[in-house]
């Protein structure tokens, strides 16, 4: 067993555990908990995975913005009944079945696909994933990121992810401002 | 600008045409645009100042004046052309060229010469049948000659008067209000409220009846006038627009020189005099009326469209001078039809023409030589080639146009609407009388005349005739003074028809132009007298009005001399033409001798019910003295137009010398029109006339001073009193006030088993239980109502249920979601 | 890592999916729903990063998708929230059964 594996496991077990937290829990406040939680090891399996700009950006974005988005919903809204909505065991089964299913269904799916071998090239750094975004896909060397190389035109792919982000940033922007409008506080009118 | 007129001076009469359609659309316009102002007039703004604009709550008059004076200018073009057509000595194609102006609208098939290939495969069949043009193209174009010139300037000329008139005529319609005491009386009988659409009509029809088959009205109409009425707003606009537009269909209808223009415009006329028929459609039996007219006249038109697609199949063209030269050959001097029987190898043996060939030849619409010999059928056929035509096809293209012209010229059997029309005002009766619906017949027969085959023609010759019999007995006993106008107009019409059937070309359309004058004249003298009495047309009402009304009373005297036929005045010359050319005919063919009897035997009654009115209405006492004390005479807005119209009737066909009725001048400006194929298929009858116009015009004269003489010793010598007015005659009299039970055949075989058939189509459609049954209660699968409602309620039901699976609750839904998504994996993993 | 292979993850992958599932599923609290939400996406992010590492085709393509979840599913939480606090003050609950006005 060597360390990866061991992180693997003891992540992914924290990860399914904090999950398994979420679903069960009855309180808000504590799902919640549970949450940041099962963000947190998320990010870490991106660590693991070598992906590191995805796992800091899960982290910033998710545990940093997301949660505190849902934690301050969960503060406006959770008054002490509304806490604590029960849920009828029939549905509890019912529930359960369908994620049991599902899992299973899904896991049989994963164990056909076989494992594949990671390819043996180092693992891209935030800088490469900065270039795809442009279309890039090659520079020399690999992995300089001080600029493009004198003796080597540069490759582009046909498709580049610049404009697609630039399209999610200003959708953000717009989804931001049109939560603020549905949210903000409105004078009840009193007849 | 002027250059673009003097290389084509046939450009004046497109130009003429179009003015009333533009004054068309102007109202149109403006009358759109008031319309949809009128909501915001209250509110100010841009849209109230438009409302404001253009006439605000009162009907406007500009409009009116806008659409005579266009009308006026298209008359004084329509002058201008006529002195140019008359004047233009040039020949050939230098005159077609000037006079006449074509192009496609639509172009059908393909541009190059080869036949579609459908055609050569129904060829290989049938090797006699001809091929089509290379490219069919439905065209628009003009053509002047001597006969649109002097029709356009009749037409122009008339209708300007009638505009004129009009705008005195219809002085009601520009209040703000008007009532209608019209429509009052025709509802009393049906009860007081509103009625269903349909139900409304099947009880006023029976009301219709009863006061249409003279019986009086139990209170005179117009004195009614309590508070209650029936009232509307005035449509003085909306008339000169329905002017208008007829105006510019007739005009169109005379200048095309194609068929399928001829038919649009057609149409045109006919819508228009659907709505001017129905003008106060409020009236039921004016609606009633002007559905009639709009009904029989397509019943013609069906057959018109049988007798051009007749042509265009086999004539590939729609351009009367190119029909001609295909049915008639090159040769303007020699224009006859050729027929052969084809031989077993489908040529055609094009010098053994025999009088019973089964096929017509048809030769080449463009070229110029004619051909001779045995003409093999190409190969390759185009259009422009060789053909044939089965005659029998032949005579059913004649009658099939014949028939949209006994359509809309009203002749037997389809007469019946004419009369009807009269529930129109007076000026669109004079306008459709005169100048322009029932003209398009005649014109059109006398357009198409060279298509006829001679059986053709002899049927034309007899509806002509049986036409003018029985109107003018009809006419006999009329009280309604525009009834008896009406069928005196069928009757003439019959004349022109009869003229135009055995080859008296010039004579039938010549009695056009007179007619549509003296009957304008008498029209417009009918209007000034109902305008003057108040709206009473009941003849047995009036009497001695012409103390009252003298210039009316001698502008009508006027009329009905020209139109019995008086020596000198215009109708004369062109009956006494008539009656020669029939008396021709009959001398060239004995047994053909009802076709002089009827209308020699016409003209005494043409005088005898012609003089009945104007005794009946002008002379005697008053027998009723209320509408005598109020009768007046009309404004001058109205005389002017009779006194205009009165020099027309009398000198119109004037010549010299005046005593001889063949010298008419405007007889020899239509002569140089007549087609080559009237005198070269009349020649012996030509031949003939010349020895028997005399003893023709005594006949006339004789006949009209008998009916006069004898009218005015029943009338003005033997005062009618009002009880043998009103009295039931014998069996005769009625027959002849019931106008033949024309009305009442057609009613019980043709309008009562189409209402029988709807009515059963309509039982097997409702249930049984009656409409009373609320829908959706009761599936009832055997009638096609029944069968649709439960379609209706499978869907329904099916809906409800599908109702119950949105709960509303999100969980489920997203339950379900999962749920599915688990059962398409499991399809998935488990191959 | 090369040991491990590409199957564990995504079945850790299929375990968060099936749980969100559940959680949607089984939360009467709209914010408790909009957890499970996050729980799918997380779940559908780590199959994409995964893929990434695995598949030499697929390499940055995987986690550029990530990222773009990530911000959509911030996006998505921030109207969502914005939703359910307006439901909440008209409705003064956050119970998602309660959000029945369009039931047949």
């Amino acid at each position: 067993m060597s360390l990866p594996v061991i992180l693997f496991v003891v992540v992914a077990t924290a990860t399914a555990v904090s999950a398994v937290g979420v679903v069960a829990s009855r309180n808000v406040v504590r799902m919640a908990v549970w949450l940041l939680f099962t963000l947190i090891g998320v990010a870490l399996i991106y660590f693991l995975l070598g992906a590191e700009f995805a796992g800091a950006a899960q982290l910033i974005v998710y545990v940093g913005g997301t949660l505190v988005l849902v934690v301050f919903g969960v503060m406006l809204t959770a008054h002490g009944p509304l806490r604590e909505l029960r849920t009828r065991r029939a549905e509890w089964v019912i529930g359960g079945t369908l994620g049991a299913a599902l899992f299973v269904l899904l896991a049989a799916v994963s164990l056909e696909l076989g494992t594949k071998e990671p390819h043996t090239a180092p693992a891209p750094g935030t800088g490469q994933i900065g270039l795809t975004f442009l279309g890039v896909t090659e520079t020399n060397p690999p992995g300089n990121l001080s600029g493009v190389p004198g003796d080597k035109p540069i490759a582009r792919t046909r498709v580049a992810y610049l404009l697609p982000f630039e399209i999610v940033s200003v959708h953000l922007l717009v989804v931001l401002i049109g939560a603020a409008y549905l949210a903000r506080a409105k004078r009840r009118v009193k007849p | 600008m002027l250059d673009w007129f003097s290389s084509t001076p046939g450009r004046l009469y497109v130009v003429g045409t179009l003015l009333p359609l533009a004054a068309f659309a102007l109202l149109l316009t403006a009358g759109g645009l008031r319309a949809l102002c009128r909501p915001f007039r209250k509110q100010g703004g841009f849209a109230a100042k438009v409302y404001w604009t253009l006439g605000g709550d009162t009907p406007g008059r500009g409009g009116a004046y806008l659409a005579t004076a266009s009308m006026a200018a298209a008359a004084v073009l329509g002058a201008i052309g006529l002195v140019l057509v008359l004047g233009d000595h040039t020949t050939g194609a230098e005159r077609t060229a000037r006079w006449g102006e074509r192009a496609d609208w639509l172009r059908i098939g393909s541009l190059d010469s080869a036949a579609p290939p459908v055609w050569e495969k129904q060829r290989e069949t049938d090797p006699t049948r001809p091929a089509p043009g290379p490219a069919l193209a439905l065209e628009v174009g003009y053509k002047i000659d001597q006969l649109t010139a002097v029709v356009f300037a009749m037409v122009t000329f008339i209708g300007t008067l009638i505009f004129v008139f009009s705008l005195g005529y219809m002085k009601d319609e520009t209040k703000e209000t008007v009532a209608d005491h019209e429509v009052d009386n025709q509802r009393q009988p049906t009860p007081p409220a509103p009625l269903p659409e349909g139900k409304g009509e099947t009880d006023t029809h029976d009301a219709h009846d009863a006061h249409h088959h003279g019986t009086p009205l139990p209170s005179g109409r117009g004195d009614g006038g309590v508070g209650s009425g029936y009232s509307r707003r005035g449509r003085f606009g909306r008339f000169f627009l329905y002017l208008s537009l007829f105006c510019f269909s007739m005009l169109n209808l005379v200048i095309a020189d194609n068929l399928f223009q001829v038919f649009v415009s057609w149409e045109l006329v006919g819508v228009c005099s659907f709505f001017l028929i129905g003008f106060f459609y409020e009236r039921p039996s004016a609606a009633r009326a002007a559905n009639k007219a709009f009904i029989v006249n397509r019943v013609g038109d069906a057959g018109f469209l049988v007798g051009i697609f007749v042509a265009w199949t086999y004539l590939g063209t729609l351009n009367f001078e190119e029909m001609n030269r295909r049915v008639r050959g090159p040769d303007p001097a020699a224009p006859g039809l050729v027929r052969v029987t084809p031989a077993g190898d489908g040529a055609l043996p094009l010098g053994d023409a025999r009088a019973d060939g089964t096929h017509l030849v048809l030769r080449p619409a463009s070229a110029t030589k004619p051909a001779t010999g045995t003409v093999p059928v190409p190969a390759k056929p185009v259009c422009t080639d060789h053909g044939a035509l089965p005659y029998w096809l032949f005579v059913v293209m004649g009658v099939g146009i014949f028939l949209g012209c006994v359509g809309k010229s009203a002749q037997v059997p389809l007469q019946t609407w004419l009369p009807d029309a009269m529930e129109g005002p007076t000026p669109v009766s004079a306008l459709i009388h005169a100048a322009t619906m029932v003209a398009a017949g005649v014109y059109l027969v006398g357009r198409c005349h060279p298509l006829f085959a001679p059986e053709v023609l002899l049927v034309i010759a007899y509806i002509g005739a049986v036409t003018l019999f029985i109107s003018a007995t009809i006419a006999l006993v009329q009280t309604d003074i525009k009834r008896v106008l009406a069928y005196s107009t069928c009757s003439q019409l019959g004349f022109m028809m009869l003229a135009l059937g055995i080859g008296g070309w010039v004579a039938g359309l010549l009695h056009l132009i007179t007619h549509a004058f003296f009957k304008a004249l008498l029209f417009l003298c009918s209007g000034s007298v109902i305008h003057g009495c108040h709206h009473e047309q009941d003849l047995r009402k009036m009497g001695g009005l012409r103390a009252k009304m003298p210039i009316t009373a001698f502008a009508m005297l006027i009329g009905v001399l020209a139109i019995s036929g008086a020596p000198l005045l215009s109708g004369w010359y062109s009956k006494d033409m008539i009656l020669s050319a029939a008396l021709a005919y009959v001398s060239v063919h004995p047994e053909h001798w009802l076709l002089f009897a009827l209308p020699a035997l016409t003209a005494a009654m043409t005088a005898y019910y012609m003089f009945r009115l104007w005794f009946l209405a002008f002379t005697g006492r008053p027998r009723d003295v209320h509408l005598h004390d109020h009768a007046h005479e009309s404004p001058a807005v109205m005389w002017l137009p009779l006194v205009v119209l009165v020099v027309f009737s009398v000198g119109v066909a004037w010549g010299w010398p005046l005593w001889e009725a063949h010298a008419s001048q405007l007889g020899h400006v239509l002569e140089k029109a007549e087609p080559a194929s009237v005198s070269a298929a009349f020649a012996a009858e030509r031949a003939k006339e010349h020895h028997v116009h005399t003893a023709a015009g005594l006949v006339a004269l004789v006949a009209a001073v008998a009916g006069a003489g004898l009218a005015f010793a029943v009338f003005y010598r033997k005062q009618p009193t009002p009880e043998a007015l009103y009295a039931r005659g014998p069996a005769w009299h009625s027959f002849l006030l019931n106008k033949w039970y024309f009305d009442e055949a057609y009613d019980a075989a043709v309008v009562k088993p189409t209402v029988a058939l709807a009515r059963a189509a309509a039982a097997a459609d409702k249930r049984p239980g009656g409409a009373t049954e609320p829908d959706g209660k009761r599936l009832d699968l055997r009638t096609l109502d029944g069968l649709l409602n439960a379609l209706g309620q499978c869907a329904a039901a099916l809906g409800g249920f599908l109702r119950g699976a949105q709960t509303g609750r999100v969980r489920a839904y997203v339950a379900a979601l999962a749920l599915t998504a688990v059962v398409m994996l499991w399809m998935l993993a488990i191959k | 890592m090369t040991e491990l292979g590409l199957t564990p993850f995504l079945l850790l992958a299929a375990f968060l999916f099936a749980c969100g599932v559940a959680c949607v599923t089984v939360k009467r609290n709209a914010i408790g729903v909009l957890m499970g939400v996050e729980l799918i996406l997380n779940a559908a992010n780590v199959n994409l990063v995964a893929f990434a590492r695995f598949n030499s085709g697929f390499r940055l393509d995987g986690q550029v998708f990530a990222l773009m979840v990530v911000v959509l599913a911030a996006a998505e939480a921030a109207v969502a929230l914005a939703i359910v606090l307006n439901f909440y003050n008209n409705h003064a609950t956050v119970d998602v059964d309660e959000a029945n006005e369009l039931k047949g």
